[in-house]
């Protein structure tokens, strides 16, 4: 269950892991949770806000993410301010997996 | 090798069929994060940065090759095709569903393996000198020691709950390979003046952001003390460490903060007050533990047999193999064999499913199916019959496990950083890449000779920077990533921590100027000086000089 409060500045963006699979999540425009950034739903309307924060709270209640919090989103860019969520919305950028996929 | 007896036995299958239990509750919904989040962290699970990762323990780095092949099967079955060998000797999988991690818990069960204990304000894994059983260098093999400590800590219930995380580390050698004196406490095997066999216990060494190397406890403790001893020390810390602040929590602060003398007072005063004959482990039960580790049935076999030799004269690829991979052996016409998992592609540490059933069968065919983990994220295949070096050097090449870098300068200790790290603050991966791919002919590497390059993604520490030669702490500023060196560290029996040499770099900077230090190391050095003698020779300041030049 998140307690932080949002507090966050310009756009923002909702995201999560989920329980079962672990992998990050962000909320789309209609409130679904999305594994891709891209189809993130980034805002300032603090209704839209308030409603974000309704769905993540009832959604880590039912067990469906954990660890829901907003992140700042540049304005010009569309991705994350924080280097630590920017580099979340990709994925590791080296990944033995990969390897193994390719060949 | 160590068996469960049936305690061990019945203990791991009760944990997992509770966490079983644990599992199923927080998934339906009957269990909230916060009163799951700590029973998940107690059974090694942990949420990191894009998903869960489970930390599976290798009890003093030994691991049979039926334990190897199950890891492999974990690594399909459940992972991405494979597995991370990390600096405590154990494993980790970067990408288990939480659903599944039950039955990973099962199946590592039925190879007497768990993940109990790798997380929490516990003992954590015992880590053990990787050549422990083979290497003439040591007293005696101090593997039966670390399961003793094993057994007696294992969910034990006055130290369930430290003011922080404890781990030991053991050797019974001189020559340090296990970073005894960067532990909570560091324990050497030796052998005192009249030649009895006992214990000098080193405490208060640790890496993470305040760096201390450990001191001296007490000089020489008989077997029989042991347990009774720990137990005194680890009382004291439970009694004094600061649990008022995490970051002054570990016992190396308090050590600082009390003083080594003070502490010893306390810890004597405390040990006096035990009764030993409650905890002390009668020689019959050491004996007993000991038959575990009883050394495999070596032939009796010449040192370097002819075939041998021959086989060095003839294949150059195999002699700069051997020269540099394989060390000596106690028992005559063996060899310890060291595997790199420093190939220039794959990350520091990582080995595929497919790899690591071809060292388990290579482990069966030419070491008594044993191998070992090494805080260098590298393997060990301990007793190898020299007359077999060459066959299995082909097959490691088969492999693609035949790198010959052991301790060169792409023999690079790496943590996750931020590609996996939930606390990272740089990546650090990409940076041990860099490095390898500018120092990747295999001439220039053993020309420069020995270097220990170790790279953190944050001021935790798990990359071991501060110990490295050169030592790297990936950090990040206003979104971009940048990279503080150190020098002159050490982590051998001569501990030392590095010096910051001053403002960090960029990735590109930061490979340059190592290339920099490293020439500027080869015009140098005086005679065979590793690069860390001319730089104890010189002083930081030249190395500062061509670094930020
Ligand atoms: C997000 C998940 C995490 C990852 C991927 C991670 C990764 C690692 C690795 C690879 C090691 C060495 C391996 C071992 O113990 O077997 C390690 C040890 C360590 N971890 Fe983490 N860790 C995580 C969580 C944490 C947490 C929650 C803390 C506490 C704030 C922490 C602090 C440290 C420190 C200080 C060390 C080792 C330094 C020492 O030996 O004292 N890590 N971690
Ligand atoms: S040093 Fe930092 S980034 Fe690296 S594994 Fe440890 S906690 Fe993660």
């Amino acid at each position: 269950m998140s307690t932080l409060k949002h507090k966050g500045k310009g756009p923002q963006s909702m995201t999560a892991n989920e329980l079962r699979d672990g992998y990050s999540v962000w909320l789309d425009e209609n409130l679904d949770w999305t594994r891709d950034f891209k189809r993130a739903l980034r805002t300032e309307d603090q209704d839209l806000i308030d409603r974000m924060q309704l769905k993540a709270d009832t959604d880590e209640k039912a067990n469906f993410v954990v660890g829901v919090y907003f992140i700042d989103i540049e304005p010009d860019t569309g991705l994350p301010v924080r280097y630590r969520e920017k580099f979340r919305v990709n994925g590791p950028s080296y990944d033995t997996a990969d390897l193994l996929e390719t060949t | 090798m160590y068996r469960y007896d049936e305690f061990d036995a019945q203990l791991v299958a009760d944990r997992t069929r509770q966490f079983r239990g644990q599992v199923e509750r927080r998934l339906a919904g009957r269990l909230s994060e916060a009163e799951f989040r700590p029973l998940r962290l107690m059974n090694g699970l942990y949420l990191q940065l894009h998903a869960y990762m489970l930390r599976v323990a290798v009890p003093y780095g030994t691991l049979n090759s039926e334990q190897f092949r199950m890891l492999a099967h974990l690594a399909e079955k459940y992972d991405r095709g494979y597995g991370h060998i990390t600096t405590r000797q154990n494993m980790q999988f970067n990408w288990p569903k939480l659903p599944d991690v039950p039955d990973m818990l099962d199946d590592l069960a039925s190879v007497q393996m768990h993940a109990i204990q790798t997380s929490g304000n516990c003992i954590r894994n015992v880590t053990c000198d990787p050549y422990a059983g083979a290497t003439a260098e040591e007293v005696e093999d101090p593997r039966p020691m670390a399961e003793l400590i094993r057994q007696w800590s294992t969910l034990h219930p006055e130290f369930t709950f430290l003011p922080r995380k404890f781990k030991i580390a053991v050797t019974a050698a001189e020559k340090d390979r296990a970073l005894i004196k960067a532990h909570d406490i560091g324990i050497q095997i030796v052998r005192n003046t009249n030649g009895d066999v006992g214990y000098k216990i080193y405490v208060g060494g640790g890496l993470g952001r305040t760096p201390i190397i450990g001191q001296i406890l007490r000089e020489f403790l008989t077997k029989g003390e042991l347990l009774a001893y720990l137990t005194a020390a680890l009382r004291v810390y439970n009694r004094y460490g600061r649990r008022d602040n995490k970051y002054k929590a570990r016992i190396k602060i308090l050590v600082q903060e009390t003083g080594i003398e003070t502490f010893r007072d306390q810890v004597e005063a405390e040990y006096a007050s035990i009764d030993i004959s409650d905890i002390a482990v009668s020689e019959e039960e050491r004996n007993r533990i000991t038959a575990y580790f009883a050394p495999p049935e070596f032939e009796t076999l010449d040192n370097d047999p002819a075939e041998l030799q021959k086989a060095l004269e003839a294949n150059k690829a195999f002699s700069l193999w051997a020269k540099n991979n394989v060390a000596a052996h106690k028992a005559s016409g063996y060899a310890i064999v060291n595997i790199s998992l420093k190939p220039k592609d794959l990350a520091p540490g990582d080995i595929t499913a497919a790899q690591m059933r071809a060292v388990s069968d290579i482990a069966d065919k030419y070491s008594f199916g044993e191998l070992r983990s090494t805080h260098q994220q590298n393997l060990v295949l301990p007793h190898v019959k020299q007359s077999d070096l060459l066959a299995l050097f082909a097959e490691l090449e088969t492999a693609g496990l035949a790198a010959d870098n052991i301790n060169l300068i792409t023999d690079i200790i790496c943590c996750p950083g931020m590609d996996f790290c939930a606390l990272a603050t740089a990546r650090s991966i990409p940076i041990s890449q860099a490095i390898a791919e500018r120092f990747a002919d295999p001439e220039r590497q053993r020309t420069i000779g020995e270097m220990q390059i170790k790279i953190s993604g944050c001021i935790n520490a798990c990359g071991h920077h501060h110990v490295g030669h050169i030592g790297i702490l990936g950090l990040e500023k206003a979104g971009v990533e940048f990279y503080q060196v150190k020098l002159g560290g050490d982590a051998s029996e001569h501990a030392e921590i590095g010096k910051v040499t001053g403002p960090g770099f960029s990735q590109e900077e930061l490979v340059d100027g190592i290339e920099r230090m490293v020439d500027f190391y080869l015009e140098t050095r005086e005679d065979s000086e590793r690069f860390l003698d001319t730089y104890r020779r010189i002083g930081i300041a030249p190395f500062k000089e061509v670094l930020y030049a």
